[in-house]
């Protein structure tokens, strides 16, 4: 079968390429119809090595089908629909740098550069002093330096190139850039796409940027001009956006800061922040609620409002983070790859399955490619490209391994309702607690002084069946055999003491002559070995057919003295075998 | 062949045979049963089929009801319910759709492990279709790919087809014809 040991039988290998060179992570990947065939293609931005090689690729099936080289990094990639032309192809924006380069049919459309930021007017004048030749590079070091320590507005990034050059350098950079104004530029740490009026799938898209400088801004998808621009407090590293332009939106940003806020509509400043305990790695939104992944290798989930709603934690670090959703099948879960070569499923915050990865996976997109609705696409540490397809018959159990509390505890018990008369009975108790502590104190104290008195009395007249004399410690016990009328008596004495023999005893039984029959109602006892227990057998005979049973009692006694040495009651059993004649 | 067989096909009429035409979505199952019709019948047009269709064709000796199924996702939970009346079954694939080979070969082993196909010998005729398409894979490579060796209890066959130009086609339909008829006499 196609299926591979660590998919738990839901996912087919379609594809898997351990050497495709293909270096990015989720913000980079994106789906779309880019031909309008029906036939959804995978768009990459490679980062190629970190400094050179940076690519758009565009996949189809299993092969690359272009590619075409970036002028920076990209930090980030979405395909979006800019006009209402048929065919309906999806535009890609590529935000690297402080630019998006939007590429229509693959081909480079449009470039939008960000507003320059405020200038430090020092470092303008310092700059116009070195153009024309007024200070030697030395001095402007100093002096920039001098600027950079008091300023508020920070440098730009020409001056900060230049503090960082060395000695022999630093004329060949004047003289190379002098003649440029200074510019003061930002860059694009994340973009996401905005639905413009309308919330279908193919609706014109607006582009949501996110900037070093702390600010979002959302751009008009044809004219590329500033449509809002709303302020953070940090600068945003990852967001995810929801609703329409037009209508009510509300963009969710993880910040360096460790916040998570929630822009909305008409407010150029965040209406709700998510304090997190750790830095936060990955943002998906599922349904209403936002699920962010943690440095601390955990999983929380928050509602819209930034109410923490659970928390949970995960094997391993989290690498990337991407939703799945299915809308065929109404099934929306969470995709967490982990640093431990998994990728785990999660909905709300049950594990409904983990796949295994030869590699550890640094980014993960789900959706429709080619022609499949449920297509996994992850890519590797090592470069690697990897397609799985969702079977068509896979099932995901909420509980499928997912500890927590067993079922039996969510069921209600069968309360009976409270009484008038338990009511009555609690307020009682409540007011008279005192008094019936007190009664209750005082009638265990007499109890216990009448079994005390019972005991004493026991012991003094040696009614007890074991004796506990200095001179005749002894223990007795009785058993008897039989159904009747014919009884078997066995008294098993044993005498306790340490080391001293016990000598001089007798047995006597007393009972009522009118029942029972006895054929040697006293006996004498042979001498007790300390320790050893001597059985003395007699028989009883009942005598009456009445089916009634009385008391034996049987004494041990000293040749010599009155008082016995111990007591012993035997309630005598019903004879039954009369009863049966 | 009995006398009564050829007493029908003398006076022209022939078996009806019940075929059901399985593949998944855009493999070319609509074109292929297109291209079988005779060419005053044929459509021009080829539009996704939307749960099922029900077409006819006649071969030299036989009459052939095909229950062309819908191969989108969501309606291949129709397919099993055709499984019975079925007494032969096309199976077509896109060979220049790689990456879905895995889903094809899925949905294969499902159909072959289904109580009502498991322990029939029902002739499956498999097109390997779309052979115009530059990088499309061979017919040995596609029955490499669905293990199509493995099926041992029933008779099978695969055809390199484009049925654009409709190559390929009647060898296939020739086999089924003589398999259907083996099973019947």
């Amino acid at each position: 079968m196609s299926e591979s040991s660590g998919n738990g039988g839901k996912w087919l290998d379609a594809h898997y390429d351990p050497v495709a060179g293909l270096f990015t992570f989720s913000p980079c990947v994106d789906l779309a119809d880019l031909s309008g065939d029906g036939e959804s293609r995978l768009v990459v931005g490679d980062l190629g090595s970190g400094s050179t090689g940076m690519k758009l690729k565009v996949f189809r099936g299993t092969a690359l089908l272009s590619e075409s080289t970036l002028l920076d990094l990209p930090a980030g990639l979405v395909a979006f629909f800019m006009d209402l032309h048929e065919p309906r192809i999806p535009a890609v924006a590529v935000a690297s740098g402080p630019c998006v380069y939007v590429y229509k049919n693959l081909r480079p459309y449009f470039k939008f550069t960000l507003p320059g930021l405020e200038v430090n007017s020092l470092e303008q004048d310092v700059w116009q002093q070195a153009r024309e030749g007024q200070i030697d590079p030395l001095t402007l070091k100093e002096m920039l330096e001098s600027i950079r320590k008091k300023a508020d507005v920070p440098l730009s990034m020409r001056s900060l190139r230049f503090l960082s050059l060395e000695t022999d350098d630093m004329d060949d950079f004047v003289q190379l850039h002098k003649q440029q104004p200074i510019r003061r530029q930002t860059v694009i740490t994340c973009i996401g796409t905005l639905k413009k009026s309308t919330a279908d799938d193919d609706g014109v898209s607006c582009l949501v940027i996110g900037t070093e400088s702390s600010d979002v801004y959302v751009l008009d998808p044809e004219a590329f001009v500033i449509l809002s621009k709303m302020s953070l407090p940090a600068a945003p590293t990852m967001m995810d956006v929801t609703g329409q332009f037009d209508v009510e939106f509300r963009i969710t940003v993880a910040c360096r800061d460790g916040n998570i806020y929630v822009l909305r509509r008409e407010l150029d400043k965040p209406k709700y922040c998510i304090k997190l305990s750790s830095h936060p790695v990955g943002l998906v939104r599922v349904g209403k609620n936002v699920m962010v992944g943690c440095t601390d290798e955990s999983l929380q989930g928050f509602t819209q409002k930034g109410k923490k709603l659970w928390r949970t934690v995960l094997a391993a670090p989290i690498t990337t983070m991407a939703a799945m959703d299915l809308p065929t099948r109404g099934f929306q879960a969470v995709l967490v790859g982990l640093a431990n070569c998994e990728v785990q499923l999660y909905r709300d915050k049950n594990l409904l399955s983990t796949i295994k990865t030869p590699d550890v996976v640094t980014s993960i997109c789900f959706g429709r490619y080619g022609r499949e609705d449920g297509t996994l696409i992850m890519t590797t540490k090592g470069g690697g490209l990897m397609v799985k397809i969702l079977k068509r018959t896979a099932v995901f159990d909420d509980r499928d391994g997912a500890p927590g509390p067993p079922l039996a505890q969510s069921v209600r018990l069968n309360v009976p309702k409270k009484t008038k008369l338990y009511v009555d009975q609690t307020l009682r108790e409540r007011e008279n607690g005192l008094a019936m502590h007190r009664a209750f104190q005082m009638d265990l104290s007499r109890m216990r002084l009448t079994a005390a008195k019972a005991y004493v009395k026991a012991l003094e007249s040696s009614l007890a069946p074991v004796s506990s004399s200095i001179s005749e410690p002894l223990k007795m016990n009785a058993v008897v055999q039989g159904l009747g009328p014919s009884f078997k008596l066995t008294l098993n004495v044993q005498n306790t003491a340490a080391c001293r023999p016990a000598t001089n005893l007798a047995i006597s039984f007393l009972y009522d002559e009118g029942l029972y029959r006895m054929r040697n109602p006293y006996m004498r006892i042979p001498l007790l070995v300390p320790g050893l227990v001597y059985p003395v057998e007699t028989s009883v005979e009942c005598t009456s057919d009445k089916g009634i049973s009385d008391i034996i009692k049987v004494f041990v006694l000293h040749e010599g003295r009155s008082c016995p040495l111990l007591t012993a009651h035997i309630n005598m059993p019903v004879s039954e075998g009369e009863m049966l004649n | 062949m009995g006398l009564f067989d050829k007493l029908a096909g003398w006076l022209g009429l022939k078996k009806e045979v019940n075929v059901l035409c399985l593949g998944l979505d855009n493999s070319g199952k609509t074109t292929i049963i297109n291209k079988l019709k005779p060419c005053n019948a044929q459509a021009q047009d080829i539009v996704p089929t939307i749960g099922f269709s029900i077409e006819k064709f006649k071969t030299s000796s036989l009459s052939f009801t095909v229950f062309d199924m819908s191969g989108q996702g969501r309606y291949r939970n129709l397919w099993e319910h055709y499984y019975k009346e079925g007494q032969a079954i096309i199976f077509v694939i896109d060979s220049a759709d790689k990456l879905r080979m895995v889903v094809a070969k899925e949905e294969l082993d499902t159909l072959l492990n289904h109580p009502d196909i498991k322990h029939r010998r029902i002739p499956i005729l498999f097109f390997a279709n779309k052979m115009d398409v530059r990088d499309a894979l061979s017919s040995v490579k596609v029955s490499q790919l669905l293990c199509l060796e493995n099926i041992k209890d029933k008779p099978w066959h695969i055809c390199a087809t484009d049925a654009l130009k409709g190559e390929g086609l009647p060898e296939g339909v020739d086999w089924l014809q003589d398999q259907i008829k083996t099973i019947r006499t």
